[in-house]
């Protein structure tokens, strides 16, 4: 694909300045951000100076993908709005982070959370959102009590409330801890969360756009994206889409898990060959030992075999040709000596005990996938129970409101499809019965 | 008008409903278990899944594109669809598990889920021969089940309220009563708690399920998850008999089955009129002794007569002979006829022809009102069906005043009571009838005015008879024998057989057999064996006869023919002062 002499999508990546976590200290503190990192300057302008359609199309023509998963434009996103009539319309900041193996919002929270408070005010600004709501996941206590007293400073300051920078606009924002439930993260079920309800995802259409928070138009966009909006704002759409992969422009925060020498949060443009990632950033596997398998985008994205990554790079259209996803850019990295019988044992436990049970297909699926392959990991599966497990894949995508049932069955699909050999090895071997002359097979 | 077409065939909608709904109008059945017309739709069971695809557009000139032989061409949409959150739109083409093997493989594998966790404890389940999972699981799910595991076990035989017991194991979370409770009745008392395969609906902790409708979420229940406390394990669903009929411990008549075994009222449930209850039915026309009052409170014997001071059973001929001597034997003017408001129009129609006849005053009813009971939606103040139907007869509520002095003042000699309690009511104590003559018409052993009658005549209840009642809106119902009598009555044998749907009900109710029959008789048998010995001529063919006449003389009952009521009844017009 791309990695031609050396030159990837991700371009000068060793030399690159860090634009969303830059390494300046107390960064998360109101006065270093605004003295030492032009902070809140973009907003001032665009208030000056923007209108909010104007913010619309240049974010649009930034073409800032959506760092939630999804990888939507954002721009777009925001242009669903309908235009501003008498109701109220809202923000929502998703900062719900639960995919196993991301964590890269609870990053940007901690060390530079004024750059999403801005964002959030320029999308505010864009979209005309009478408030934004901050669904902040609930056990990152520390960066909730933290943002609670930026936010304080903030509102004092008159850069939040009323008359924001003595402009006419006005805007708030709200900061909500989430208690626990991964499917919370899911757009709909958010919005629900928040309105004090079940967390049960909504049907699609109608779509948040148009009936949203308590009916209300409202648009539903991650840290990290509102984080960038920042960016583009300050630096330009120009600026921005001429980092990392074209179709898939800026820098993105990869958290790196596994079996690494330097597992750990690294932020590096978009298109890093998932190679350089293991080898030159993470100083290589552990051990020495060889790759196994990778799973770029948290543990609901199909896991790559460790022959299917060469020349693959982290942006949206290179791993959907791969045969898998960018989601949330947490990179799971597992070596030889991983069970993948084991490793998918673990991520149907998680599914299993997230699904929220308002559809059946999910509610009854994950429970069942669990258990078909803890019965294989514990050595008692048969190799017609790979096959049940397929079959039950088919059974739920697809099937349900949300897309939670698609998280959960497709890395039992491509594991069991890419690591064929790891289950057929527990399982136990097949038994024909011949008429009193037993054969294995 | 748009018009879609289901399986190759094309029919008009009406456009706002859900496809789910133009589906099962037109006969299509669609498995589904969380749907339900009154009610939102969650669209969390994924059972009704169908095939859609609606007609390509040409974006510029909005004309509908074509395929090579001329039809228009139809784009599908990528997955299977819930059909009951699928707004109708012009030229829609839907495929069902009847055309389509997705669908019908869609539909298949939900069914197959549903049932992993589900107890399949059908042999002692309640709802097993009427439940929703069990019919469509036997025509749309799977020959057998894949699922080798331990099943999920979660809360059985909760309490929910005093109504209601919950086994959570049977629950498959399509939430109707949690929706019931939020959208219908409005007491938000149930929730789902827990998360996944675990959920299921409980209310708030230490709240009780007593919202004076909970027992609809018995009837939504696709499964047997929430039943009855107080009926459960009681009867089977196929050996109970269904007669349509009303409710009758309020003013609003609304309609219900009365489920009969051996000629017990098991358990009252309700039925779809869209002019009187919708779909509900309030908990207390189905709790005990709202049905209980059909069975054990009935008297043990046939008519009695009280003779050395105490009531001694005798044939209907002597009783009637005697009623009919006791009002023989005082001036027409001292009688006091009471009708009632708990009888059907025809008794008290006869009643009052009767009163006519004879020269007496024209009868009064007793009316019971629980003031705040009234909840604007299915109860009313009024503690009784046919207050209407009297009035509209030119029967009116009795001054509790002016006739207690007029008995104080002897005035008064015999009092001649059609279904009704006038002590037990408050209107005589039993020192002043003592004195009196006192013929009482009578449902339950419990009637308190029994000690100071002379003659005692067991009268059939709403679940024995043929008759009208007349709801507060001037809705006329009829009523049908839901059990039958001790007595041979041709009227009431040829009405048991056309109430139900297959004549006699099912074989395991054994309603031919005289255990449980009631030696009473109807209003409007009894009331003529009265006039006869007074050589007064009330015979009629039956009740229908004399709702015909009624209907024909009394504009207030302009058209409420029996034939014209059927199940749903007639609304009578409004006119004015009653005749």
């Amino acid at each position: 694909m791309e990695a031609t002499n050396g030159k990837t999508k991700a371009g000068d990546w060793q030399n690159f300045e860090r634009i969303l976590l830059p390494p300046i200290r107390d960064l998360h503190k109101l006065d270093v951000y605004e003295a030492e990192y032009d902070g809140y300057q973009a907003i001032q302008k665009v208030l000056k100076e923007w209108e909010p359609g104007e913010v619309v199309n240049e974010v649009k023509q930034a073409n800032v993908r959506g760092r939630g998963g999804a990888a939507f434009n954002a721009g777009l996103k925001w242009s669903f709005m309908p235009p501003k009539g008498d109701r109220p319309r809202y923000l929502a900041c998703n900062a719900d982070e639960s995919e196993p193996g991301t964590y890269k919002d609870r990053q940007l929270m901690e060390y530079n959370p004024h750059l999403m408070f801005e964002g959030i005010l320029l999308a505010n600004y864009a979209m005309q959102m009478d408030a934004c709501y901050v669904y902040v996941r609930g056990e990152y206590v520390d960066w909730i009590d933290h943002m609670e007293r930026e936010l304080e400073k903030l509102y004092a300051k008159g850069y939040v409330g009323e008359n924001i920078f003595g402009s006419d606009f006005s805007t708030d924002i709200i900061l909500h801890k989430g208690a626990g439930a991964y499917i919370c993260g899911e757009e709909t079920s958010l919005m629900n969360s928040l309105e004090g309800k079940r967390g049960y995802p909504r049907i699609k259409p109608p779509f948040p756009a148009q009936k949203g928070l308590w009916g209300n138009p409202t648009t539903i966009n991650n840290v990290e994206t509102l984080a960038h909006v920042t960016l583009v704002m300050r630096h330009g759409a120009d600026w921005f889409s001429g980092i990392g992969a074209p179709t898939h422009p800026g820098s993105t925060i990869y958290g790196i898990s596994g079996h690494l020498n330097r597992p750990g949060v690294y932020e590096y443009p978009t298109g890093m060959l998932i190679t350089d990632l293991i080898e030159k950033v993470c100083g290589g596997m552990r051990d020495g030992k060889k790759l196994k398998a990778v799973v770029p985008g948290g543990s609901s994205v199909p896991p790559l075999h460790a022959d299917m990554i060469e020349g693959v790079t982290m942006d949206a259209d290179s791993l959907r040709e791969a045969g898998s996803m960018m989601g949330t850019g947490g990179m799971l990295v597992l070596n030889e000596d991983t069970d993948m019988v084991t490793y998918l044992r673990r991520v149907n436990h998680f599914y299993q005990h997230e699904s929220c049970g308002q559809c059946t297909p999910c509610r009854e699926g994950t429970g069942w996938l669990e258990a078909i392959v803890t019965r294989i990991d514990e050595g008692e599966g048969n190799l017609r129970d790979l096959d049940l497990l397929i079959d039950l894949c088919d059974q739920m995508e697809g099937r349900t409101i949300c897309a939670f049932a698609d998280a959960a069955a497709w890395p039992v699909r491509y594991t069991i499809e890419r690591f064929r050999e790891d289950f057929e090895a527990k399982c136990k071997p097949a038994v024909f019965d011949t008429g009193g002359v037993t054969i294995s097979a | 008008m748009p018009t879609v077409t289901i399986d190759g065939e094309t029919i008009d909608v009406s456009g706002d409903k859900p496809l789910l709904q133009e589906c099962l109008n037109m006969g299509t059945e669609l498995p589904h278990f969380c749907y339900h017309p009154a009610m939102s739709a969650p669209a969390n069971c994924r059972q009704c899944m169908v095939e859609v695809g609606t007609p390509v557009r040409d974006r510029e000139t909005g004309e509908l594109k074509l395929d090579d032989e001329g039809n228009p061409e139809i784009q599908w949409m990528p997955k299977l669809m819930t059909s009951c959150t699928v707004q109708v739109t012009d030229g829609m083409v839907v495929k069902t598990h009847r055309t389509s093997e997705k669908a019908k493989r869609g539909q298949k594998d939900t069914l197959e889920f549903l049932l992993i966790n589900h107890p399949l404890d059908c042999p002692i389940c309640d709802q097993a021969g009427k439940c929703p999972l069990q019919i469509q699981a036997y025509k749309y799910g799977p020959e057998g089940s894949r699922f080798e595991f331990r099943k999920v076990h979660k809360p059985k035989r909760v309490k929910l309220g005093p109504r209601v017991t919950l086994d959570a194991e049977r629950c498959i979370n399509c939430t109707r009563c949690t929706r019931f409770t939020e959208e219908i009745s409005g007491s938000c008392q149930l929730t789902i708690s827990e998360r996944g395969v675990k959920n299921y609906p409980i209310t708030m902790p230490g709240q009780p399920f007593d919202d004076p409708y909970s027992m609809n979420t018995i009837d939504l229940c696709p499964v047997g998850a929430l039943t009855s406390t107080d009926s459960r394990f009681k009867a089977r669903a196929w050996e109970m008999s269904r007669t349509p009929s009303i409710t009758t411990l309020n003013a609003r008549g609304s309609n219900c089955y009365y489920m009969v075994r051996d000629n017990l009222i098991m358990e009252v449930v309700p039925r779809q009129n869209m002019q009187v209850n919708e779909y509900w039915l309030p908990d207390e026309e189905r709790v005990g002794w709202a049905y209980e009052r059909f069975n054990d409170m009935r008297p043990a014997h046939g008519p009695e007569l009280r003779s050395d001071g105490e009531l001694t059973p005798v044939s209907w001929e002597r009783a009637t002979d005697a009623a009919s001597k006791a009002l023989g034997a005082v001036d027409p003017s001292e009688i006091l006829f009471l009708g009632s408001a708990h009888a059907t129009v025809e008794d008290n129609y006869l009643l009052k022809r009767l009163a006519e006849a004879l020269g007496a005053d024209a009868p009064r009813y007793i009316p019971h009102i629980d003031a705040g009971h009234d909840d604007d939606w299915l109860r009313t103040d009024d503690r009784t069906p046919n207050a209407q139907g009297c009035e509209r007869l030119g029967i009116h509520p009795i001054d509790a005043d002016v006739v207690r002095s007029r008995v104080e003042a002897g005035e008064i000699k015999a009092v001649y009571v059609l279904d009704d309690d006038p002590v037990g009511a408050g209107l005589f104590t039993e020192d002043q009838l003592d004195d009196l003559i006192v013929v009482l018409h009578y449902y339950n052993t419990t009637n308190q005015t029994l000690p100071v009658t002379d003659v005692a005549l067991p009268a059939a209840m709403v679940v024995e008879t043929v008759g009208t009642y007349v709801n507060d809106h001037g809705h006329a119902q009829t009523v049908r024998p839901a059990k039958t009598i001790k007595e041979v009555n041709r009227t009431l044998m040829m009405a048991t057989g056309k109430s139900r749907p297959d004549m006699h009900g099912t074989p395991f109710d054994r309603w031919h057999n005289d255990d449980n029959q009631v030696d009473c008789l109807p209003g409007w048998e009894v009331l003529p064996m009265v006039a006869a010995h007074l050589d007064i001529d009330l015979s009629y063919k039956g009740p229908k006869a004399i709702m015909a006449e009624v209907s024909e003389e009394n504009p207030a009952f302009a058209g409420a023919t029996h034939e014209a009521m059927g199940l749903q009844g007639v609304r009578l017009e409004d006119v004015g002062e009653p005749a």
